[in-house]
């Protein structure tokens, strides 16, 4: 009688630890998740753009300087061209975040910045 | 100095989540194989694995729920409401975006069969979370697509590790259920072991 209580007490007591374990893991995936996603955040490639340009505006818009957007300089007279050439600087930026190394160290970035503002502001 | 600012940030967000969503998704996939071959993870019970598999499915979701929101949100692009569940409703990267909404749309059975599984039955449960095997490769779709943050660099090595993992663990589990015993001579196999003994 008292070995099966004994073993119903090492069950519960090996379950217990079970839930201990898997809150752990748990708790460590979420922790690991948003550390992942603040740093994913942080290496994208439009953040090493804009740092290479060296400018506090918008990497999308910086990219899309890069690419030679001629619309974000002479667009933004209207709130609504503004607004367009948001679009195409970010859909700009998509297609270059995909040379990511070429874009960062790209010197045209820098050159183009002063119409970043415009856009991406 | 990064180029997160306050009018950037949500593009970042959205971007960031989705990326860490993929990963996510991976995990509780290969999860979901291991818990249908009754498989183990080291220092964990087995019912820890059913239990993993429901808790990062949700975190999934947590992380998927921000990286729609924050799309939505952004104002660099318009993607619209309706496009998040209408798949091809979206004026940007229709296709691509479309693609995210019918992973969303797929995901969105597979939760609510999940809680509603002692309604519906298991064999139902069963059959509708075949989807989640569709639903990832069309996430990645969506994730490649959309964005050309996973075709270049460190990004692209994870993408390819994503998809290894998957295509392993699909391998693992048609081998397994290929040498394992039919579930209709099952009994019959355990009696006849029993027999021998």
């Amino acid at each position: 009688m008292s070995r099966h209580a004994d073993d119903t007490r090492r069950a519960v007591a090996e379950r217990d630890r079970g839930h201990a374990r898997l809150r752990a893991v748990t708790a460590a995936a979420g922790v690991t998740s948003l550390v992942a996603a603040g740093a994913v955040a942080f290496a994208l490639p439009g953040a090493q753009h804009a740092a290479s340009a060296g400018s506090a505006s918008a990497p999308a818009a910086a990219s899309a300087a890069a690419s030679g957007s001629a619309t974000a300089s002479t667009g933004s007279s209207s709130a609504s061209k503004n607004t367009a050439s948001k679009s195409t600087a970010k859909k700009s930026a998509a297609k270059s975040s995909s040379s990511l190394s070429k874009a960062a160290s790209s010197p045209t970035a820098s050159s183009g910045s002063g119409t970043v503002t415009s856009g991406g502001s | 100095m990064t180029g997160i600012t306050s009018t950037t940030a949500l593009w970042y967000a959205s971007r960031a989540t989705g990326i860490v969503c993929l990963v996510l998704l991976t995990a509780v996939l290969v999860l979901g194989i291991l818990v249908n071959r009754q498989g183990r993870l080291p220092g964990l019970p087995r019912f820890a694995v059913t239990g993993l598999h429901r808790n990062l499915s949700l975190l999934a979701v947590g992380f998927l729920a921000v990286h729609v929101a924050t799309a939505i949100a952004d104002p660099y692009v318009t993607i619209g409401l309706a496009a998040v569940v209408v798949p091809l409703a979206s004026p940007y990267r229709s296709l691509w975006i479309g693609l995210g909404a019918v992973s969303l749309d797929m995901m969105l059975v597979l939760i609510a069969t999940s809680l509603a599984r002692a309604h519906i039955g298991r064999r139902t449960w069963r059959g509708l979370h075949w989807l989640a095997y569709a639903c990832w490769p069309v996430a990645l779709a969506h994730s490649i697509g959309s964005s050309g943050d996973l075709r270049a660099g460190p990004l692209l090595a994870l993408t390819a590790a994503c998809t290894l993992t998957v295509a392993g663990a699909v391998t693992w589990r048609v081998v397994r259920a290929m040498r394992a015993t039919p579930r209709a001579e099952r009994v019959a196999v355990v009696l006849s072991r029993a027999g021998a003994r």
